[in-house]
């Protein structure tokens, strides 16, 4: 005979209460936070596991509603990700199965090693801001950045005349901008003229993946650059799916967080 | 007696800054001995290393320092504008430092501004090696480029001649073009590291066993620069010749019937009759 499965009663307000205590409980508590990082690709979930797992407050904030970036999906929306020694040591620190391909070149199924590092990262203690857009830094004395201003991600999809909503600031002792190629948070700062970027190169040059993983730092006071974000920051040249230095550059980035984070 | 030639240089230094595993150094001494046998010909190290050593205290740590400012100074930051510079990053200048620390395998991808680098080491060669009786062979995995003014952009180079002369591995790797099945293969998505294999002897690779031999000619080419004036010959044939693509340079430097054309052959002939009067 069929078991009968029955579910404890919850009337709609109930569902909506836990919703929103919940969230505004937790949004309420990462107003101020230790790091937040803007992005939740490879590498910033990378240097949000790393440092949640030493105990550090990390807030996420993803402009999508799905983690994980292009993490997902290697080269041509094939879903096998590769990665070059010794970022495979990642892949297992992560439990993340994969085989080696040729010498030092290894593969992995996207959707397995994305919705892997996403748990490592949720488990390590991240919170997760998704759906909100990044739109301006906070920035204290000698523009040190000490958070950041978002806002929902759809606001910005609609004329402003319907949905003037203006945003809410973040604060932190350090913001990492890992938004890919894009390097939104390293661009405001250009737009107040106090960094100045150089674009990614338009080369292909082999071998330039220990360039992002070497380059991740520091880039401006409070501001830490990781993953695509530093090819255009300094420069350097343009790669394709190598997420090796993505997960090397995170985790250079938490090294570098915590170093700060000791100096606070 | 009188000959054709602008300078005889007394002095050959080879500075190696990539690994022993990667270029025979003293292959390539013994080699331009038997060019020039009257000169002196010695292997030394990675070339900022050895300049800095002839210096200590703080005269050594202003060097370090402004040559990773400038080393900063002088990338190529977008290959389609020319003479850009931008004060760099305190990062990008840690960078360089921690670079210039290396004797030995620097990070390839950075592209600097040839001509600009080339100036930069000049000054940092001692003065008493400053002149026509001394050359200096710089090989080095960084890579360097320059402006193209027919096409109005920054190409990558294999070497660049003068005082000092610079030859990057990873230039001749990277310069001359690769088949254009390579391209289109990569272009679509082929492993690159499967496309190696598959033309591997279509092209020089980084950890070429083939390197040291094709650097031959390079050193040859930076010789008759300083010999004859110019570097390069239009016969296929000469390891002279200035290969655009990595097809020609391979049969230049490895597969040609002989090793300089006549005309090149007859000045080095013409040499040695100069150098036993």
């Amino acid at each position: 005979m069929e078991k009968k499965v029955t579910f404890s009663k919850a009337s709609e307000k109930d569902v909506t209460r836990a919703i929103v205590s919940e969230f505004t409980k937790q949004f309420s508590e990462y107003v101020e936070s230790d790091v937040i990082v803007v992005g939740g690709g490879p590498s910033g979930l990378m240097a949000g596991r790393e440092l949640a797992s030493k105990g550090i407050k990390v807030l996420v904030v993803e402009r999508n509603n799905y983690l994980g970036g292009g993490f997902w999906i290697g080269g041509y929306l094939m879903n096998k990700v590769t990665v070059r020694a010794p970022a495979q040591e990642v892949l297992s620190e992560l439990q993340i199965p994969y085989k080696e391909f040729t010498e030092g070149l290894y593969v992995a199924d996207g959707p397995h090693a994305c919705s892997k590092l996403i748990a490592a990262a949720c488990d390590a203690g991240i919170k997760i801001a998704n759906m909100t857009i990044f739109e301006d830094l906070v920035l204290r004395e000698n523009n040190k950045v000490s958070g950041v201003v978002v806002n929902w991600t759809p606001v910005g999809a609609l004329p402003r005349e319907i949905t003037c909503v203006d945003p809410v600031a973040l604060e932190s002792k350090i913001v990492i901008d890992s938004t890919g190629h894009d390097a939104c948070v390293v661009k405001k700062l250009e737009e107040r003229g106090l960094i100045k970027t150089s674009g990614y190169g338009a080369m292909w040059v082999e071998q330039s993946e220990g360039l992002v993983v070497e380059h991740t730092g520091e880039a401006h006071p409070g501001l830490i650059v990781i993953g695509m974000a530093v090819s255009t920051t300094f420069g350097l040249p343009r790669m394709g799916p190598t997420f090796g230095s993505m997960l090397l550059s995170g985790k250079k980035g938490a090294e570098v967080a915590l170093e700060m984070l000791d100096q606070h | 007696m009188s000959h054709p030639f602008v300078a005889i240089p007394s002095y050959i230094h080879i500075y190696q800054g990539v690994g022993a595993d990667q270029v025979n150094g003293s292959e390539i001494a013994d080699y331009l001995k038997l060019i020039l046998k009257r000169a002196k010909v010695d292997l030394r190290l990675e070339f900022f290393n050895f300049c800095l050593s002839f210096y200590s205290g703080e005269a050594k740590a202003d060097i370090f320092n402004e040559t990773a400012v400038q080393m900063a100074k002088i990338k190529v930051r977008d290959v389609t504008k020319k003479d850009i510079l931008s004060e760099p990053m305190p990062l990008e200048i840690e960078y360089e430092k921690k670079n210039l620390l290396k004797s030995t395998g620097r990070t390839f991808g950075i592209l600097y501004e040839g001509f600009k680098l080339q100036q930069l080491y000049l000054k940092l060669i001692n003065k008493e090696e400053r002149d026509l009786q001394h050359l200096h062979f710089i090989i080095t995995d960084q890579l360097f480029a320059t402006w193209d003014h027919h096409n109005h952009r920054y190409h990558a180079r294999t070497s660049i001649y003068g005082l000092p002369s610079l030859l990057s591995t990873s230039g001749i790797v990277e310069a001359p073009a690769k088949p254009r099945d390579f391209y289109l293969k990569r272009q679509l998505g082929e492993d690159p590291h499967l496309l190696k294999e598959e033309y591997q002897e279509s092209f020089i690779d980084y950890s070429d066993p083939r390197m040291t031999d094709v650097l031959k000619g390079y050193v040859a080419q930076a010789l008759f620069y300083h010999l004859a004036g110019y570097p390069f010959c239009e016969d296929k044939n000469c390891r002279l010749f200035n290969a655009h693509r990595q097809s020609e340079l391979i049969h230049a430097q490895m597969l040609s019937p002989y090793e300089f054309c006549p005309t090149h052959q007859a000045l080095l002939d013409q040499l040695e009759e100069v150098l036993s009067d």
